[in-house]
């Protein structure tokens, strides 16, 4: 939504088994802390009716006043197993997710309905404290192997819009400067002001000291959101904009020294924002009154200077009217927005907790592109992955058309049905028996119906048409099955 | 006519060079060989991509050569790309005589030289052509390898004759010769001799193994030699066409290939090749010229399975191919006519080349190609994929040049003109930019729009030029920056 920013980004916190001896000191008193242990598993990328390996965290939630477990959204994500357990490791008690969201990098946890939770009662709970400011001080919790509780002390050092789990989406956190030190149950921290929850924790750059505390704010946006039982996610306004601060690009649009403004280089179609008739081109000068800068800052009454998406993602709820002034062909426009969730993307960014869809056919795996697909090609993805693939999650645009998915050829496994096929991978489908393939579905669906005794599936690369004999490669699926696949088609 | 194709068995029929009398044999006859290998000193210029505008840099090489005819110089293109000089050397002598390049192909590697006064090379003996050597037959290779200045003479023994790459242009393969002799920088361009005949010029070498080196065998340089009969060198042709292995039993009934039946299918066609309109893709190649094809694209020439396109590399633009293939069960002959295809040469490294360039108000346009792909290292897959698709979708129709913004200069101008480095220019003033040419016209029209519009493929927003800034803005960028010319559009004449 904007340029994305330098992020002191080691993913997580150093996941350290076993901790260090613990100085000599009298404990800290701990209240409303406990661990969390999960067990998360993602699927395969490239055998995607697979599991990967179990890895095992450990972290810590912080106990609220309606006795659920706050912890943020990476330590629940892809769950397979979570439990909760006492600082001194008497008593653990299977959990179970209320609501996560992965953008905001939140979860909500409660213990498995019917447990024993008494000995979590008696831990106390965290009420959370109201905004920060700029070089207040702050406690960061971590336990220790034998129970003890550490305290260290922090400052706020700043106050920006974070991406600090799914890629791209960014919310108030607080960066916080704090020495702390490695300790066992280090993968999610609980942050107190004054005895109350001021932020989760959710990444620690050791070189530089510097936290990031998800905001209280977007902790009560996130509870408000779940009050009712119903978690419907932070709402978003659907608009990619450009800076404009090039003072030609600026004459060139119309706009005066005085003003701000940002110019709106794409609308999703669908959003809210296409819905209030904002277009490509248009300048967004002020949004709920707050003009907005050349470079997409509004002066916000509590932090100051933030980037003008908190007015959206971390001010509002879904269904919330917004007030947008635009400038259109030099002239100032009033338009109302409801705010609502992002559309559906043609490739998804995340896929937490969700099973990939696939389709296998003879031996030629199908897949829905997403994101963490080409991110699996290693660090250097963006240069690795295949270009057509990359071309498309750069340019969703162009392959929107038509299309609710983007399904392509993953692979091809070596059978009978696949002989001369075993070079052909990663190349986008089109059409199959004459059907346009517009998801996975689609491409189930034209599977059930061969053309003149035929499969005939049309890629967007040499050999552009892949022949299948139904009756061989019928035999090939059902040899698969007996050999450990354990399904043929994953459909969404 | 086919059985000359590979392994060409009277290829001296085909020189009109090789023909030329020779000088009586006397003496030593290794002597005589000697004394017609020579060294050759190139200085060389080489356009760097990067700064267009500048002189590139200077430097210089050695390589050999040998006389195949009277005043004739046979050598490696890359012994004398680039060269602003060269000067040629007899063994024995202090002296370095002129010369110059007479024909280069730099498909094939090979350049034919001439000194500018041939009489100290009179009376010396002209190399003649042998065959493809056979497979463990030993050659002898001569030159001026590095490690002295005397002529040197390696011993070797064909150990493959394949089809590779041929490093010099990066895209276009020939068929090589392997030999177990080291080949060192400084021996390009000289013979490798066979029974007192030239079966090769040394070319390549291969970095990670040891003593192994290449040779271009005679069947190639018999080619070129007659490519230039005519005074004009005029490239190897294409097909055009770009096949997919028939092995899948679905894919060969969809097709309607009978069981066990011949033929390759055609994957794609290279628009405005010499194909286009003839065949489609899903057609089967059944035959080139009576030379069956198999499955794998294949057909056999005296014993020996070479891919199909053997038969193009043997033939000239204007030359006639037969080709049978399969349409919907259908049989049909057709009968087409080869032609260069310049379009191609996008991903080949271009030598000699002064790169063109437009520079206007800090930003600097230059055309898409190899030499500027490397150059620049693109990161952007739009225009990886640009590139990559430029033949195969046939962008170059509509845009002969993709015209690149490489470079924006720091200029208050240009401050906040960032994110548009490497990216491939869409419009200006909204016309669709067809060439680096029609770039430079739009940007530098007699009557401008208040505002220049400069739209770019993949970029949120247009790159916005106020036309009363522009001539203030070159004027001091480019004296800012040493920019002494504002663009290079190429020679007048179309681009080769």
């Amino acid at each position: 939504m904007f340029p994305p920013r330098p992020l002191f980004c080691c993913l997580s916190l150093l996941l350290v088994v076993g901790g260090l001896p613990a100085p000599a000191h009298a404990a800290v008193k701990a209240k409303g802390l406990l661990r969390i242990n999960t067990t998360t598993q993602t699927y395969n990328v490239a055998q995607p009716w697979e599991l990967n390996q179990p890895q095992r965290r450990r972290g810590l939630g912080a106990i609220l006043e309606d006795g659920n477990i706050l912890t943020t959204g990476e330590m629940a994500a892809n769950s397979t197993y979570i439990e909760f357990e006492s600082a001194d490791g008497a008593h653990t008690v299977p959990a179970e997710v209320i609501a996560i969201d992965y953008e905001a990098n939140l979860a909500l946890l409660a213990p498995e309905k019917g447990a024993n939770r008494e000995w979590i009662d008696k831990l106390g709970t965290l009420g959370i404290n109201g905004p920060a400011k700029i070089d207040d001080k702050v406690n960061i919790w971590q336990l220790e192997d034998n129970g003890d509780a550490i305290r260290t002390e922090g400052t706020v050092r700043s106050v920006d819009l974070l991406s600090t789990f799914a890629s791209g989406h960014y919310f108030l956190c607080y960066e916080v400067k704090a020495s702390m030190q490695s300790a066992s149950s280090s993968y999610t921290l609980p942050v107190t002001r004054d005895g109350k929850l001021l932020g989760i924790l959710a990444s620690y750059n050791s070189k530089d000291q510097i936290s990031d505390v998800v905001a209280p704010d977007i902790l009560k946006r996130f509870l408000e959101d779940i009050r009712d039982g119903r978690h419907e996610g932070f709402p978003s306004l659907g608009i990619a904009t450009v800076l404009t601060e090039d003072p030609q690009f600026r004459k060139w649009l119309g706009l005066g020294d005085e003003q701000g403004g940002l110019y709106v280089s794409r609308v999703l179609p669908g959003s809210g924002a296409d819905e209030s008739g904002l277009k490509k081109g248009d300048v967004l000068l002020t949004v709920n009154g707050h003009s907005i800068d050349r470079r997409g800052y509004y002066e916000d009454p509590t932090y100051g200077r933030l980037v003008w998406s908190h007015l959206v993602r971390g001010s509002g709820q879904v269904g919330d009217k917004l007030a947008l002034l635009i400038m259109r062909d030099g002239k100032e426009q009033q338009l109302e927005a409801v705010l609502q969730r992002p559309p559906d993307h043609l490739i998804p960014s995340h896929m937490y907790d969700k099973a990939p869809p696939y389709l296998i056919k003879g031996g030629l795996v199908f897949q829905e592109l997403n994101r963490p697909y080409l991110e699996a090609f290693g660090k250097e993805w963006r240069s690795r992955a295949p270009l057509d693939l990359l071309d498309a999650l750069n340019n969703p645009e162009d392959y929107e058309e038509g299309r609710k998915r983007l399904v392509f050829l993953s692979r091809v496994i070596r059978t009978p049905a696949t002989i001369g096929y075993d070079q052909v991978n990663n190349l986008i489908v089109t059409e199959a028996n004459g059907q346009k393939v517009t998801d996975m579905k689609s491409l189930a669906a034209a599977l059930t119906n061969p053309k003149n005794g035929l499969h005939s599936i049309r890629i967007d690369d040499i050999p552009y048409v892949i022949y299948l004999d139904p009756e061989a490669s019928d035999l090939v699926d059902k040899a698969l099955l007996k050999r450990g696949l354990p399904a043929l088609q994953r459909l969404p | 006519m086919n059985k000359l194709l590979l392994f060409g068995s009277s290829v001296a029929l085909l020189h009109p060079l090789a023909l030329a009398q020779n000088p009586e044999e006397t003496g030593n006859r290794n002597t005589d060989i000697y004394k017609s290998v020579v060294r050759i000193e190139s200085a060389t210029q080489v356009a760097d991509y990067r700064t267009p505008w500048n002189s590139g840099r200077f430097g210089g090489g050695t390589g050999s050569g040998f006389m195949i005819g009277p005043n004739q110089f046979l050598t490696n293109a890359h012994v004398v790309s680039n060269a602003n000089r060269v000067l040629i050397t007899r063994r024995g002598s202090a002296k370095k005589h002129a010369a110059r390049v007479v024909h280069i192909a730099h498909d094939c590697d090979l350049a034919l030289l001439e000194v500018e006064d041939d009489a100290p090379f009179e009376g010396l003996h002209y190399l003649n052509f042998g065959e493809v050597p056979a497979l463990e037959s030993q050659v002898r290779v001569i030159g001026y390898p590095v490690g002295g200045d005397r002529i040197s003479v390696t011993r070797g023994v064909v150990s493959r004759i394949d089809f590779r790459p041929y490093s010099h242009s990066r895209v276009d393969s020939h068929l090589v010769v392997q030999i177990d002799a080291a080949i060192n920088p400084g021996n390009s361009g000289g013979p490798v001799l066979q029974d007192g005949k030239v079966v090769g010029v040394a070319f390549q070498g291969l970095r990670q193994a040891d003593n192994t080196g290449y040779m271009i065998p005679t069947p190639v340089i018999q080619r070129f030699l007659r490519d230039i009969g005519d005074g004009r060198y005029d490239k190897y042709v294409d097909l055009g066409i770009t096949e997919f292995a028939l092995f899948n039993p679905a894919m060969r009934k969809a097709l309607q290939v009978p069981e066990n039946g011949l033929g390759v299918m055609v994957a794609s066609v290279l628009p405005t090749g010499p194909c286009d309109g003839v065949m489609e893709p899903g057609d089967v190649l059944l035959s080139i010229d009576n030379n069956p094809v198999d499955n794998a694209g294949n057909i056999e020439v005296e014993g020996e399975k070479v891919v199909l396109h053997e038969v193009v590399e043997r033939k000239f633009a204007g030359d006639n191919v037969k080709l049978e293939f399969l349409r919907r069960g259908e049989k049909k002959d057709v009968t087409v006519t080869l032609k260069a295809f310049p379009h191609s040469r996008i991903y080949a490294v271009r030598y000699g080349d002064r790169p063109r360039f437009v520079f206007f108000a800090g930003l600097v346009f230059q055309p898409l190609d190899f030499n500027l792909y490397s150059a620049y290292g693109f990161d952007s897959p739009r225009v990886r994929k640009i590139f990559q698709n430029y033949v195969r979708d046939a962008i170059f129709k509509e845009r002969e040049d993709v015209v690149v913004l490489t470079r924006v200069e720091s200029d208050r101008l240009t401050s906040f003109i960032t994110g548009f480095n490497g990216t491939v220019v869409d419009e200006i003033n909204g016309t669709r930019v067809k060439d680096l040419r029609h770039a430079h016209e739009l940007l530098y029209a007699a009557d401008q729009p208040e505002f220049i519009t400069i739209k770019c493929n993949g970029v949120a927003r247009p790159i916005v030029i106020p036309s009363t800034e522009v001539e203030s803005a070159n004027k001091r960028i480019m004296q800012q920056n040493g920019i002494f010319r504002s663009h290079y559009l190429g020679d007048s004449q179309p681009k080769s």
